[in-house]
């Protein structure tokens, strides 16, 4: 356990029940993710490769184990203070973007900071900070639909580093964008993960998105295979 | 962009959804504010200033039973009583009405009468045409103006409970009562047409005050216990809730209504609510990752869901308001309701409904919403 | 080509869920439609019901209610030997001079008093109107201050038991009678002897007559020497005929129903406009696949007005049927026309549940006709693309 790793996962497992069912999405998985690491989970559906990401992101909880975000078990965190960790800790990117439709773009990335004590001006300076770094600094304006695909995912990774997170977490990021597009935004997030040292952790099935990043692993049937 | 500009626009994100709800709600707090209007007018009679001191005697069997003339020097003897008239409600057609006559005729005592009715204003000189002439009458400013009449004009009437009809000329127009409908004419007349049957309706007393006003009514009913036309004297006000008590079960039907209105209106703001929220489902799962709280999504959901119903409640009671003081009423209802005013108490009601309705209508969305993982919600489709 | 009903209902039936709130809110409109009026319909049927089809009313000429007239014993002792009318077996005239007299009396409970309608009858006065029975204790004696009370009225109003008294003014009253009208306006009245009730409350004069003449022909007769003889000044009509327009009490109460129906209506159409926009919005992907199959755009909008007007349908039958259970509850008011408590039934009819079931599905028209314009107008590949 180097001090430099910033996720620490120690024998986690999750079942849950579908229907009459137990279904066991990961079993028994240890793992160590270093800082600014550009981290790929690989496998087919059904491995517990969402699982696990959502497990680390702190949106859902393993039946047991530990998971270690710096010094804080994430696992052992209640509802409002998982809350208020998601927010200063981690940033999400999904596979259907998730932007507000009423929202401007500029409005989508600033809606995360909401929640911090930053003075209006600087969110706004944080917010154009982050639109620039995506290259969208002249759509800040544009409300969702009036963006392409791969726009719209750019906003969306905007507002996932808009807060400074030690994290940054994305569920098949590409699946709903043509290559050019996935290449944008994957160029985005190794960018994110080599030049100011984010860690990012992608889930994706797509053997060229993996290649952007720095290490991949696999899962299958709920265990890692390498 | 700040939080409230963040509920404003979701609240907003279907304007048509929203307007109709707002609509709705509106609507029904407009009708439940006009129901209550309209069961305030029936069951809480007009006063005005007079009405503390007046004192109203009838006949113990019916107000339909006359009493004996002969009982006037009694009650004046009574100790209190500052002034009496008789007061016979004539109750005739008058001239083209075929089943209501929407004002009423009273026979009195033209030289006493005023004295009761302290708050009408009358020209001295009409004042003074009036007792002169046996056969005219006064006229309320609303009958009045209603049917375009002038000093001088003749008012014929069908007797309906009398067996005798009446022409009257008009002396003189007041106004000033909290009800400026009626006609006045000499009791007099009345009894020359009838042949002098030596009876009255009612007698109408005044108290000398309003403190001495219990007392004095006890006097009057016990100086005619035991007589063959025993009295029963009561305050205006007594006298009028007796009325009011005569409405039996419609007045419990129209307060039943209301309920079914504001449940009515529950169902609607319910449904509303649980659909804009169920079509963002995913939106809050969204939220929830990027770190908002359960809380602050109750928040969100809460806001939204008042804000409609109060808006609902500003177009719906406002709108009443505003409605009922411009219209004149009483032209409209051919004087059934005149005063037809929608009260601070009413609003308040209204608001009151639309603060609870928004808290109700919240709780359904915000269970599915602390039911929901961030996991499921993110699955949902939207 | 037109899309089957099937399609209609099922999707009626599949979002039961969200419809829910919109079904019921219209079956509210249609309870309070249908239950008001019922009430109206409760008090015309009374009035309807009342009288005897051979009987006919004489009142004073300018009264239009027997309660506000007054008719003079001279006029009795001429009229009653006028050969039209008939004579019973003992050869007496079968005429009632009957005096009406309101008493304000209290209610059950404590709760307030009204005006109870007297009627003093005379001898022949019961056997006039075959549609009252005594249904407990016996007729009243003359003379004896004895009276018989509806049994209706006797639930509402104190002291109204089989040998309790109670006071009209100086006047005390024993009960000794009940009397069923079968739903008539003889349900709100208190029958006593007619000279009795005159001498008690100092009645000099009577307040109607009602006979009954020989024959059809001699009735008509009848009608025509009253209104003709100029001595008299007094009014004669049938019995039925008189009853039938006492319903003056009746008129506001309808217009309330129907403005509170139309009120109410407006807010439900707003509802049922929301429920079905939510509806085809989730739908729009399933409508523009229904294009691409070749349907056309009115197909669409006929099967979403029928939607509509099905789903109001089943609102309007749930507020009948709620309505229905006030079917026969006796309750009462004060009649404009006597000015005392009338006692009455709701009475639902199958033409006020028809009136409210149409008045449902016009609701659920207007409701849903907007929406399903909007989606037979939506592009197909617009409809297609959406998610």
């Amino acid at each position: 356990m180097s001090p430099s790793n910033i996720v620490t996962i120690r024998e986690l497992s999750k079942e849950y029940r579908q229907g009459e069912i137990d279904v066991v999405a990961l079993n028994n998985i240890s793992l160590d993710i270093a800082q600014g690491e550009f981290l790929t989970l690989m496998g087919p559906s059904g491995s517990g490769k969402s699982t696990l990401l959502h497990i680390i992101a702190g949106i859902d909880r393993p039946t047991k184990g530990i998971c270690r975000v710096q010094d804080i078990d994430v696992t052992k965190l209640n509802e409002s203070g998982l809350a208020d960790w998601r927010n200063q800790n981690v940033g999400f990117v999904f596979q259907t973007f998730n932007l507000i439709p009423v929202l401007t773009a500029f409005e989508n990335v600033e809606l995360p900071l909401l929640l911090t004590r930053l003075s209006a001006k600087r969110r706004r300076e944080q917010v154009k900070t982050a639109l620039e770094l995506v290259g969208l600094a002249d759509r800040s304006k544009h409300l969702p639909r009036q963006l392409s695909g791969g726009q719209e995912q750019r906003v969306a990774i905007a507002r996932a580093l808009v807060t400074d997170p030690k994290l940054i977490v994305a569920d098949e990021p590409t699946g709903n964008l043509d290559s050019s597009s996935a290449q944008e935004a994957l160029s985005i997030l190794q960018l994110l993960s080599k030049q100011i040292g984010k860690t990012v952790i992608m889930v994706t099935h797509d053997p060229k998105a993996a290649a952007f990043g720095s290490r991949s692993i696999h899962l299958e049937k709920g265990e890692l295979t390498n | 962009m700040t939080i409230a500009g963040f509920i404003a626009r979701n609240a907003l994100r279907n304007k048509r959804r929203f307007l109709l709800s707002v609509s709705s709600v509106a609507v029904s707090l407009f009708l439940l504010v006009t129901l209550q209007v309209a069961l305030r007018e029936l069951t809480n009679p007009i006063n005005d200033e007079g009405s503390t001191l007046r004192i109203i005697v009838r006949n113990k069997v019916s107000l339909a039973q006359p009493l004996p003339a002969r009982q006037l020097p009694t009650i004046e003897r009574i100790p209190g009583v500052a002034a009496i008239t008789p007061f016979s409600y004539y109750g005739g057609l008058y001239k083209g009405d075929e089943k209501f006559t929407s004002f009423a005729q009273f026979a009195v005592d033209p030289v006493r009468a005023l004295d009761l009715l302290s708050d009408a204003k009358v020209p001295p000189e009409q004042l003074k045409a009036w007792i002169a002439d046996r056969t005219s009458a006064i006229v309320g400013k609303m009958t009045a103006d209603r049917y375009k009449l002038k000093i001088g004009d003749r008012m014929p009437f069908t007797g309906q409970i009398y067996p005798c009809d009446l022409e009257f000329k008009i002396a003189g127009i007041y106004e000033g009562t909290a009800d400026d409908r009626n006609v006045m004419f000499h009791q007099k007349y009345l009894d020359e047409s009838l042949g002098n049957p030596g009876t009255v309706g009612t007698w109408w007393v005044k108290a000398s005050s309003v403190e001495e006003a219990p007392l004095i009514t006890e006097r009057i009913n016990k100086a005619f216990a035991n007589t063959s036309a025993e009295v029963r004297a009561e305050t205006e006000r007594a006298f009028q809730l007796g009325f009011v008590s005569m409405w039996a079960n419609i007045k419990i039907l129209i307060g039943g209504i209301s309920m079914v209105v504001v449940f009515a209106l529950l169902l609607v703001t319910v449904s509303t609510m649980s659909m804009a929220i169920r079509e963002r489902f995913r939106e809050l799962a969204v939220l929830k990752a990027l770190g908002f709280r359960r809380r602050e999504l109750f928040a969100f959901i809460l806001a939204e869901s008042f804000g409609l119903a109060t808006l609902g409640a500003f177009f719906g009671a406002g709108g009443a308001w505003l409605l009922y003081r411009s219209l004149d009423m009483p032209k409209l209802t051919s004087g059934m309701f005149v005063v037809f005013e929608v009260t601070p108490q009413m609003l308040a009601l209204a608001f009151t409904i639309a603060a609870v309705l928004g808290l109700l209508s919240a709780i359904a969305p915000m269970i599915g919403v602390a039911r929901t993982s961030v996991v499921q919600g993110l699955k949902t489709l939207d | 080509m037109a899309l089957p009903l099937r399609y209609s209902f099922r999707n009626v039936l599949i979002r039961w869920r969200s419809t829910f709130a919109t079904v019921l809110g219209i079956a509210l409109v249609v309870f309070v439609f249908v239950l008001l009026q019922s009430l109206a319909a409760g008090i015309e049927k009374s009035s309807g019901n009342t009288g005897d089809s051979r009987n006919i009313m004489i009142v004073r000429k300018g009264s239009t209610a027997e309660s506000a007239s007054l008719i003079s014993r001279e006029n009795l002792r001429e009229i009653q030997y006028f050969e039209e009318i008939a004579r019973n077996e003992r050869n007496e005239p079968v005429i009632s001079a009957d005096v009406l007299v309101l008493a304000n009396l209290p209610r059950v409970n404590n709760n307030g008093e009204a005006n109870v309608l007297l009627r003093g009858i005379s001898a022949r006065g019961a056997e006039l109107r075959p549609q009252v029975k005594l249904i407990a204790g016996r007729w009243f004696t003359p003379g004896k201050r004895e009276i018989v009370v509806s049994s209706r009225m006797a639930k509402r109003f104190a002291n109204f038991g089989l040998g309790q008294s109670f006071k009209a003014g100086t006047a005390s009253l024993t009960v000794v009678g009940w009397l069923d009208g079968g739903g008539s306006a003889f349900d709100s009245e208190c029958w006593m002897d007619a000279d009795e009730c005159r001498s008690l409350f100092e009645r000099d004069l009577y307040s109607s007559f009602l006979v009954r003449p020989v024959d059809e022909a001699a009735g008509a007769k009848l009608l025509e020497r009253i209104e003709a003889d100029r001595r008299f000044k007094l009014k004669a009509e049938k019995e039925e005929a008189y009853y039938q327009k006492q319903t003056m009490t009746a008129a506001p109460i309808k217009w309330l129903g129907g403005f509170l129906a139309i009120m109410m209506s407006v807010g439900a159409v707003f509802a049922a406009m929301n429920t079905m926009y939510a509806s085809i919005g989730a739908r729009t992907r399933e409508i523009g696949t229904l294009r691409v199959l070749g349907f056309r755009r009115r197909s669409v909008v006929a099967a979403l007005l029928i939607e509509g007007a099905l789903l109001a349908l089943i609102g309007g039958v749930v507020g009948c049927a709620i309505a229905s259970l006030w079917n026969g509850y006796t309750t009462a008011t004060m009649g404009f026309e006597t000015f005392s408590e009338i006692v009455f039934e709701f009475t639902v009819t199958p033409r006020l549940m028809g009136e409210g079931l149409i008045f449902a599905v016009i609701v659920g028209l207007m409701g849903s006709f907007l929406p399903s314009v909007r989606a037979s107008r939506l592009p197909v590949i617009d409809a297609l693309k959406s998610v």
